[in-house]
C-alpha cells in the first residue's frame, strides 16, 4: 500500500485522480477498522491530515458557519461557534461513540461514509447544510438533503473529496436539539431525531426535522413540518407529524432494534425533542 | 512512497525511528516493533478501549490510527506514565482502590483517566464515567474504577 500526506487540497485531488485504487484517509475510525477486519485493502491512502484548509471552523458574516472536513467530532462537540439552531450539530457530535473515537473521527469522514445511523447526518439535514465537494473537475455545492442517496452511498463522484460543510444562518431565536436513543451509552442510534425549532407567541414559527437510523438515508418530510408550523406543538399536531415521518421511514431490523420498534420510537423521540427545544427557546426568550 | 516507510515517533519521551509498512497500525508498531506490550489489542475496531494511548496528549484508540499517519507525534503509553521507576498517582490509586482484576483493560483505563485528570482535575463520578465510557472492562463492574479515579483526583490535589 502506498501512503501520501499532501499539504494542499489540490495535491490530494491530483493524487486521488491519478490512482483509481486510492482512498482518502480522514480520522480512520471507519477506514482503518475496515482494513483491520480485512474488508478493504486500498492500493493507496491519501491522508487529509496535513491540509490546513480543512481544519478550521469559521463563522462568516451573515451567520453562516463553514466547517472544514477534518474538524473532529470533539472539536464540533465543544465548538462555541455552533450556537442557536446550529447547536443541533454540536449536540449530535457530542453523542457520537466515546471520547477516544470523537478525538479521531471527522465530519468529512462521517459525511463521505454516508452511514444513515451516523449522528451527524440527520443533524446536517436539520441544519439545511451544504456539502462542499472538490475534485479534478472543480468545486461544487450539494444540499445535504440531496447528498445522501442510500446506505453508505452519496453523490460524491470517484476521486471527489468533501472539503467542507456549510451551515446557512439559522433563523433568529432558533435552537437545535438532538435526541438519540441507544441500547447502551455510546452505541450507534436505534433511532435519532434532529430538530431545529423557533417559536413565536406560543406557536411554532419554524421547524426542520430529520430522523437518523430510520431508513437508508436521513428522513425528512416537509409536509410533517408544515403540520407543526403555526401549531402550539400540541399532542395532536405532533402525532400527525410523527405519522407522516413514520410512513416515510424504512428502517432495518438489526441488533439495535427491530424495524417495528424503531417506528414506535418515532413519536416518542419527536415529542421529547420538540419539548426540549421548546423549553430552550422559551427559556431564552 | 510504498513498501516500508520511515517514521519518527516520540514515544514516552524517547525518539524512535522506525521503518513500517504503510498499513501498520500505531498499536502494532508499539507492540510488535517497539515491544511496548502494555498497550493491549482486543478488538482492533475501536470498540473496547484496551489500546488507548495519548497522541499529542489526546486519548485515542491506537488500533484505529496508522503509524505512518502519526509520524512526528508525541505518544504516551502506559509504560510512560510512571516516573523514576515509581507508579504514577493514577496507577497507584488504581492499585490501592482494588480496581484491577484480570488487568487486561487497565492500561487503557488508566491512560483515559490520566487524560481526564489533565483536563479536569476534579471530575464528578458522572464525568469520570463519561470519560471512561470507551473503555470496556469484563471483570470489575466499574465501581472501583470510578473510586480509583476519584482517589487519584484527591491525591493530586493534596
Ligand atoms: C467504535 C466506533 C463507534 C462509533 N460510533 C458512532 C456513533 O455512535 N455515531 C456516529 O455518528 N458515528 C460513530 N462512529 C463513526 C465515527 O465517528 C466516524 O464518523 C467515522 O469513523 C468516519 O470518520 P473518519 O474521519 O474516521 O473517516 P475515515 O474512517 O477516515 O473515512 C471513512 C470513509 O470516508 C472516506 N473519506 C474520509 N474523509 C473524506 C473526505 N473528506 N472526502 C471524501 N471521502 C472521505 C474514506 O475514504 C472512507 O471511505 C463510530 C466509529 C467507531 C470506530
Ligand atoms: S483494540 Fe483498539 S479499541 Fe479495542
Ligand atoms: S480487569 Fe479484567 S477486563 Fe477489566
Amino acid at each position: 500500500m502506498h501512503f501520501h500526506k499532501p499539504i494542499s487540497l489540490d495535491e490530494a485531488i491530483a493524487l486521488l485522480a491519478g490512482d483509481a485504487g486510492a482512498m482518502p484517509l480522514a480520522g480512520g475510525a471507519t477506514l482503518v477498522a475496515m482494513m483491520n477486519a480485512e474488508l478493504i485493502e486500498p492500493n493507496a491512502l491519501v491522508s487529509l491530515g496535513a491540509i490546513d484548509e480543512l481544519k478550521a471552523v469559521k463563522s462568516a458574516a451573515g451567520g453562516d458557519v463553514r466547517i472544514g472536513a477534518m474538524v473532529s467530532h470533539t472539536e464540533l462537540a465543544t465548538s462555541e461557534q455552533l450556537v442557536g439552531g446550529h447547536a443541533v450539530v454540536r449536540r449530535a457530535a457530542s453523542l457520537i461513540a466515546h471520547p477516544t473515537v470523537r478525538n479521531i473521527g471527522t465530519i468529512g469522514g462521517a459525511v463521505a461514509h454516508g452511514d444513515p445511523s451516523s449522528d451527524l447526518l440527520p443533524a446536517l439535514v436539520a441544519a439545511d447544510a451544504v456539502i462542499e465537494a472538490a475534485g479534478s473537475a472543480g468545486r461544487r455545492d450539494i444540499a445535504a438533503e440531496d447528498f445522501f442517496e442510500d446506505y453508505l452511498t452519496t453523490t460524491l463522484a470517484e476521486g471527489e473529496v468533501v472539503a467542507a460543510v456549510r451551515l446557512p444562518k439559522s433563523p433568529v431565536g432558533a435552537t437545535g436539539v438532538y435526541e438519540k436513543f441507544t441500547r447502551v451509552h455510546g452505541d450507534y442510534a436505534t433511532l435519532s431525531v434532529a430538530v431545529m425549532l423557533a417559536m413565536k407567541g406560543g406557536n411554532c414559527s419554524f421547524v426542520r426535522i430529520a430522523l437518523g437510523a430510520a431508513g437508508p438515508k436521513p428522513i425528512r418530510v416537509k409536509a410533517a413540518e408544515a403540520l407543526l408550523i403555526g401549531s402550539e406543538l400540541d399532542g395532536e399536531a405532533i402525532a400527525a407529524a410523527s405519522q407522516l415521518l413514520a410512513e416515510a421511514s424504512d428502517p432495518v431490523d438489526d441488533v439495535r432494534g427491530s424495524a417495528d420498534y424503531r417506528l414506535i420510537l418515532v413519536p416518542r423521540l419527536l415529542s421529547r425533542a420538540l419539548a426540549n427545544a421548546r423549553s430552550q427557546v422559551e427559556g431564552a426568550a | 512512497m510504498s513498501g516500508e516507510v520511515d517514521i519518527t515517533l516520540m514515544v514516552n519521551g524517547e525518539e524512535q525511528v522506525l521503518s513500517v509498512p504503510a498499513s501498520r497500525t500505531l498499536l502494532a508498531a508499539l507492540r510488535d516493533d517497539l515491544e511496548l506490550t502494555g498497550t493491549k489489542n482486543a478488538c482492533s475496531q475501536g470498540v473496547c478501549g484496551a489500546c488507548t494511548v495519548l497522541v499529542d496528549g489526546m486519548q485515542v484508540n491506537a488500533c484505529l490510527l496508522l503509524a505512518v499517519n502519526t509520524d512526528g507525534c508525541k505518544i504516551t503509553t502506559i509504560e510512560g506514565l510512571g516516573e523514576g521507576g515509581k507508579l504514577s498517582v493514577v496507577q497507584q490509586a488504581f492499585v490501592d482502590s482494588g480496581a484491577i482484576q484480570c488487568g487486561f483493560c487497565m492500561s487503557g483505563m488508566i491512560v483515559s483517566a490520566t487524560a481526564l485528570l489533565a483536563e479536569n482535575p476534579n471530575p464528578s463520578r458522572d464525568e469520570i464515567r463519561q470519560a471512561l465510557s470507551g473503555n470496556l472492562c469484563r471483570c470489575s463492574g466499574y465501581v472501583r474504577v470510578v473510586n480509583a479515579v476519584l482517589l487519584a483526583s484527591e491525591r493530586r490535589g493534596a
